[in-house]
């Protein structure tokens, strides 16, 4: 079955979702699944990257920069957040996050370069469920989101 | 000093659980002995104390003392779920090392709150200027040795046959410890 498509104007999540199943709001319009949630652009733009096609067996040098470029985007976001808060551990967290994507470019064509993209995006999960448990939520959880997006696999797991 | 403003705090599970976290009160003893009477006598054999005695209990109730052991209890209602305490010598070599020591009831184990009390002894142990939060784990605890190193906890040691539970078997001890030297500030530039 064909997927619809929709952007959150709200947080920018970037979906794809069987319209016959999502939830609609009152006049008959999808609602975005990060609506209501705490961090609801960090949550949408990690699950963006964590159901990427660049994790597929068959991706694309192409998929692969532009994954990169959003795990970029993504870890200049939370660090925009951590910089209003006083989080030395979350801050910790992310330390290692901008450090695994730094040494994860794909330019390079390093062997080990997806390994570190997935370290750095492990650690920006990190950061969001640090930042969560300040305020008393529970751990963001992708697979809760999982039929908002075309993935039909995620080849490898968070932990390594 | 650690500031102790943030409790009592509400956190929720992934599951939708919701719990109370907050220090121990004296008041706390009966809950505390409540609590240790429903882990199994499996996960008791590696305690360093026989908490199956109440008058353990009551004794630690009776000397609370947060600045060289703080406890944080995890609370679903009036029933103690989750117990973690933070060890600190105020005085000597060891005087920005922390011991964390974390106990869970079993019906809720696997369901995260391990995790948020790593988290908030990772917060305590900021806030107490500490350099290293040292913690020790049998071998066979697997899933709570992995959730220290999922919280950035590094193994940095392995004692064969090191110590021996209450029917003098011997484990394996396994140590991680997590360095708080400095926040990761130098490595937040992006190259340009």
């Amino acid at each position: 079955m064909p997927l619809s498509r929709m952007t959150c104007t709200d947080c920018g999540a970037d979906l794809a979702f069987d319209s016959h199943r999502a939830k609609k709001g009152p006049g008959g319009k999808e609602l975005c699944p990060y609506v209501g949630r705490l961090y609801p652009d960090l949550r949408a733009a990690h699950d963006l990257i964590y159901f990427g096609k660049w994790r597929r067996m068959d991706a694309t040098t192409v998929d692969i920069r532009r994954a990169y470029h959003q795990i970029e985007r993504h870890l200049k976001a939370i660090g925009e957040v951590l910089a209003t808060k006083d989080l030395p551990a979350a801050m910790r967290d992310f330390g290692k996050a901008v450090e695994a994507f730094q040494a994860g470019d794909p330019k390079g064509d390093s062997p080990d370069a997806l390994r570190y993209m997935d370290h750095a995006l492990s650690y920006a999960h990190t950061v969001i469920d640090d930042l969560l448990h300040e305020e008393g939520n529970p751990p963001h959880d992708p697979m809760e989101f999982s039929e908002w997006y075309d993935a039909v696999e995620v080849p490898f797991k968070e932990e390594w | 000093m650690i500031t102790l403003e943030r409790y009592p705090r509400e956190i929720t599970l992934r599951d939708g659980a919701r719990l109370t976290l907050r220090p121990m009160v004296r008041e706390d003893a009966d809950r505390l002995w409540d609590f240790f009477r429903r882990i199994p006598p499996e996960d008791k054999m590696y305690f360093r104390e026989d908490v199956g005695r109440k008058e353990v209990v009551e004794r630690w109730a009776e000397n609370l003392e947060y600045n060289s052991v703080l406890p944080v209890l995890a609370l679903e209602g009036d029933c103690v779920v989750g117990d973690a305490t933070l060890h600190r010598n105020r005085s000597g070599w060891k005087q920005r090392v922390g011991t964390i020591r974390i106990q869970i009831a079993p019906v809720f184990r696997h369901r995260g709150l391990g995790t948020a009390m790593i988290r908030e002894m990772r917060h305590l142990g900021e806030k107490a200027a500490l350099h290293y939060l040292l913690v020790e784990a049998i071998e066979k605890q697997q899933p709570a040795i992995r959730a220290f190193e999922k919280m950035g906890f590094e193994r940095v040691g392995l004692y064969r046959n090191f110590v021996n539970d209450q029917e003098g078997r011997f484990h394996n001890l396994v140590v991680l410890l997590y360095s708080m030297g400095d926040s990761g500030q130098a490595t937040l530039s992006f190259p340009p």
